[in-house]
C-alpha cells in the first residue's frame, strides 16, 4: 500500500521562543482518513505547513505522494486541497470569484462539483468575504479545498464555526471522499467527529508525535470505566491494591473504578465474590486524549 | 480500499507554471482596477486643473517670469522652473516634477501588501495552497502592478491631453505621452523596492516605510543638489537625477532602461529572498 504522507524525524525549530516540531515520524496511507490531534501550540499547524512547503524543515525529511517537501512543494500542492487553520480571504472577494480564480490556477474548467459542495454546505458564494460570518467563511474555505477533487485533503480544524447540521454534512462528504479512495489528513479539537470518520489517529504533544494508532486501538488500549455489582456487600480495599486502578468508589454491593492495566487480575479478584453484573464502558476519544495530556503535565498516572 | 493515483489523476493534478502566472497576473490586475481609476482620476484631475490654470497665467507669463527672476536662481533650478510661459515647463514644474512623490505610493502600497501584507492578513496560505511557485507570486504581482501603473499613467495622460485640447493649450500628444510614460520607471522602482522589503521582512509597515523614506530622501537629495553646488556630487545617488523633464526634452531611453533594469533586479532579489524563507501567518 503506497503512502500519501511519509515523514522521518521531521523537525522544524523556530528558535528559542517558540516550539516547533521535533522528530515527527508519520506514515499516512493512501485512502485513509487520518486524524491529527493536539491542543493549540502542540505542532499540528506547523506539521501541515511544513508538509506544504510554507515552512522550511530544520531537520529530517518528508514526502507527499513520494514528492520531496523541500524540492517539490509545487507538485505537492497540485495534489492537495488545503484548508488553513486561520482561513482568511481578501475582504472584497466573493466565494464565486475565489473559486473561479483558483479553478484557473488549477486548470479546472468545470465548477459543477464546487457548486454541488456549496449547496450541500450552504456556502454563500455571492457575498464579499467581509460580509460573511466566521461559519460562512469556513464553508467557502471547505469548498475551495475540495472542489478540485484532490487526492489528498489537508484540513486544519475544518468544522470550526460550523453549526451541527453542516458539521454532519461535512462528515458525510469526508466519508464520500474516503469511499473514492482519496486521503484525508485533518486536525481537530472535536474528538467526536475524529472518532466517527478517522481510521487512524496521531496525537502530537509538545511538538513530538506521542502516539499513532487506529482510532479503535487507541481507545481499546487506554483504560476502561468498570462497574461491578455483587450479590452481597464487598470490601473495596483488596481492589485498591490492583495495579493501574484509579478513582475507586464503593458502596455496599457496588464498586466502580477506572482500570488502566490488564483486566485479568481484576477479574480474578472479582471472581472471589458472587458477581451479579460487570459493566465495561469504553472511554471516549476525548478522555483518551486528555489522559495523554495529563501524563505530560505529570498529574496523571 | 485504497488506490494509488492513476495516470489520468496524476496529469489532472500537475502544476501548470504558465497558466498559474497568467491567472495570477490577470486576477491581481483586475483586483487593482478600482485603485487604477481612483489614482488615475485623482492625479489626472490635478494635472487637468494645472493645464486649465495655465490659460489663466498664459497672458501674464512675461510678468510672472520677471517676478521669478527675483527668486534665487538655485531655487528655480531646484524646482525646474525656466519659463512659465511654456506649457511644457509649467506642467513639469507644477505636475510632473512632483508626481513621482505621490504616484510611487501606488506600487509601494500594492507590492508591500503582496507578501508581508498577505502574511499579516493571513491570506497567503490560501493562495499558496494552490500549485503556485513562490517566484510567480513575486513576479506576478510585479507584472500586475506594472500594468496597473501603466494604466494610471494612461488615465493621467488622457485627462491632461484632453484638457489641453479643450482649453486650447499648446501641448502635443507626444509631449504628454513622454511625460506620463516617464513616470512609470521611477515609480515602479520604488514599488520593486517595497516588494523586496516585503519578501525580506515579515512586516508590511517596514516594506512601506523603507521605500517611502528613500523616495523622499532621494527627492530632497536631488532638489537640494540642483540648488547647491556643494551638494551636487550627491545627485548621482538619487534616482531623480535620471528622471529629467520628459515633457520638455523627451524620454532619455538610457535612463528609462537603467531605472527599469534596477526595478527588475530588485524583483529578482525579492524572488530569491522569498524562495528561501519561512512564510508566517
Amino acid at each position: 500500500m503506497s503512502l500519501a504522507i511519509e515523514t522521518e524525524k521531521l523537525t522544524k525549530a523556530y528558535g528559542r521562543k517558540a516550539r516547533g516540531i521535533e522528530d515527527v515520524d508519520l506514515a499516512v496511507e493512501e485512502g485513509e482518513v487520518f486524524g491529527f490531534l493536539g491542543p493549540n501550540g502542540a505542532g499540528k499547524t506547523t506539521t501541515v505547513r511544513t508538509l506544504l512547503g510554507f515552512l522550511r524543515p530544520t531537520g529530517g525529511r518528508g514526502e507527499v505522494f513520494g514528492l520531496d517537501i523541500r524540492r517539490e512543494s509545487v507538485e505537492i500542492r497540485a495534489r492537495v486541497g488545503n484548508l488553513p487553520g486561520e482561513f482568511a480571504l481578501e475582504d472584497k472577494m466573493t466565494g464565486e470569484g475565489l473559486l473561479k480564480y483558483f479553478a484557473r490556477l488549477r486548470g479546472v474548467r468545470d465548477l459543477g462539483y464546487a457548486h454541488e459542495l456549496s449547496e450541500r454546505l450552504g456556502a454563500e458564494l455571492h457575498r464579499p468575504m467581509r460580509r460573511l460570518s466566521r461559519g460562512n467563511k469556513q464553508k467557502v474555505g471547505l469548498v475551495q479545498a475540495m472542489f478540485h477533487r484532490p487526492p489528498l485533503l489537508m484540513l486544519d480544524e475544518p468544522t470550526g464555526g460550523l453549526d451541527p447540521l453542516v458539521q454532519e454534512e461535512f462528515l458525510d462528504i469526508i466519508e464520500e471522499v474516503k469511499a473514492e479512495g482519496r486521503t484525508v489528513f485533518f486536525s481537530s479539537h472535536n474528538l467526536a467527529e475524529v472518532e466517527r470518520v478517522c481510521d487512524r489517529v496521531g496525537i502530537i504533544r509538545g511538538g513530538r508525535l506521542a502516539a499513532v494508532e487506529t482510532t479503535e486501538t487507541l481507545v481499546d488500549k487506554s483504560f476502561r470505566h468498570v462497574v461491578l455489582t455483587f450479590a452481597e456487600d464487598v470490601d473495596k480495599e483488596p481492589f485498591e491494591a490492583l495495579s493501574g486502578l484509579r478513582d475507586l468508589r464503593g458502596e455496599g454491593k457496588r464498586i466502580s473504578f477506572t482500570l488502566y492495566d490488564d483486566l485479568d487480575e481484576m477479574v480474578k479478584l472479582a471472581a472471589g465474590h458472587t458477581l451479579v453484573n460487570m459493566e465495561f464502558e469504553r472511554p471516549s476519544l476525548e478522555e483518551v486524549f486528555l489522559t495523554y495530556y495529563e501524563r505530560e503535565n505529570g498529574d496523571g498516572r | 480500499m485504497s488506490m494509488s493515483l492513476n495516470r489520468g489523476e496524476k496529469e489532472r493534478h500537475t502544476a501548470r507554471p504558465v497558466g498559474t502566472l497568467l491567472a495570477l497576473v490577470s486576477h491581481t490586475a483586475r483586483m487593482q482596477f478600482r485603485s487604477v481609476i481612483i489614482w488615475g482620476a485623482a492625479l489626472g484631475l490635478y494635472s487637468a486643473a494645472m493645464v486649465a490654470s495655465f490659460t489663466a497665467i498664459e497672458g501674464s507669463a512675461a510678468q510672472l517670469n520677471q517676478l521669478m527672476e527675483a527668486y534665487p536662481k538655485g531655487m528655480l533650478e531646484a524646482f525646474g522652473v525656466t519659463d512659465l510661459g511654456d506649457p511644457a515647463n509649467y506642467l513639469h514644474s507644477q505636475v510632473f516634477g512632483l508626481a513621482p512623490l505621490a504616484l510611487s505610493f501606488f506600487p509601494i502600497l500594492a507590492l508591500a501588501g503582496a507578501i508581508a501584507g498577505a502574511e499579516e492578513r493571513g491570506t497567503i496560505d490560501v493562495l499558496l495552497g494552490n500549485p503556485l511557485p513562490r517566484w510567480q507570486l513575486v513576479a506576478g504581482n510585479f507584472v500586475a502592478v506594472a500594468i496597473s501603473l501603466l494604466e494610471i499613467c494612461a488615465v493621467v495622460g488622457l485627462l491632461t491631453w484632453g484638457t489641453a485640447v479643450l482649453m486650447d493649450v499648446e501641448l502635443s500628444v507626444r509631449e504628454v505621452a513622454d511625460a506620463v510614460l516617464n513616470l512609470w520607471p521611477i515609480c515602479i522602482v520604488f514599488g520593486a523596492l517595497a516588494l523586496f522589503c516585503s519578501a525580506l521582512f515579515h512586516r508590511r509597515s517596514l516594506a512601506i516605510a523603507i521605500p517611502a523614506f528613500l523616495l523622499f530622501g532621494m527627492y530632497l537629495m536631488d532638489t537640494i543638489g540642483r540648488a547647491s553646488e556643494d551638494l551636487e556630487d550627491w545627485r548621482p545617488y538619487s534616482v531623480f537625477k535620471y528622471y529629467g523633464s520628459a515633457i520638455e526634452n523627451g524620454i532619455d531611453w538610457t535612463h528609462f532602461g537603467s531605472i527599469t533594469l534596477a526595478a527588475l533586479v530588485l524583483t529578482l532579489l525579492a524572488a530569491l529572498v522569498f524562495r528561501r524563507r519561512d512564510i508566517y501567518t
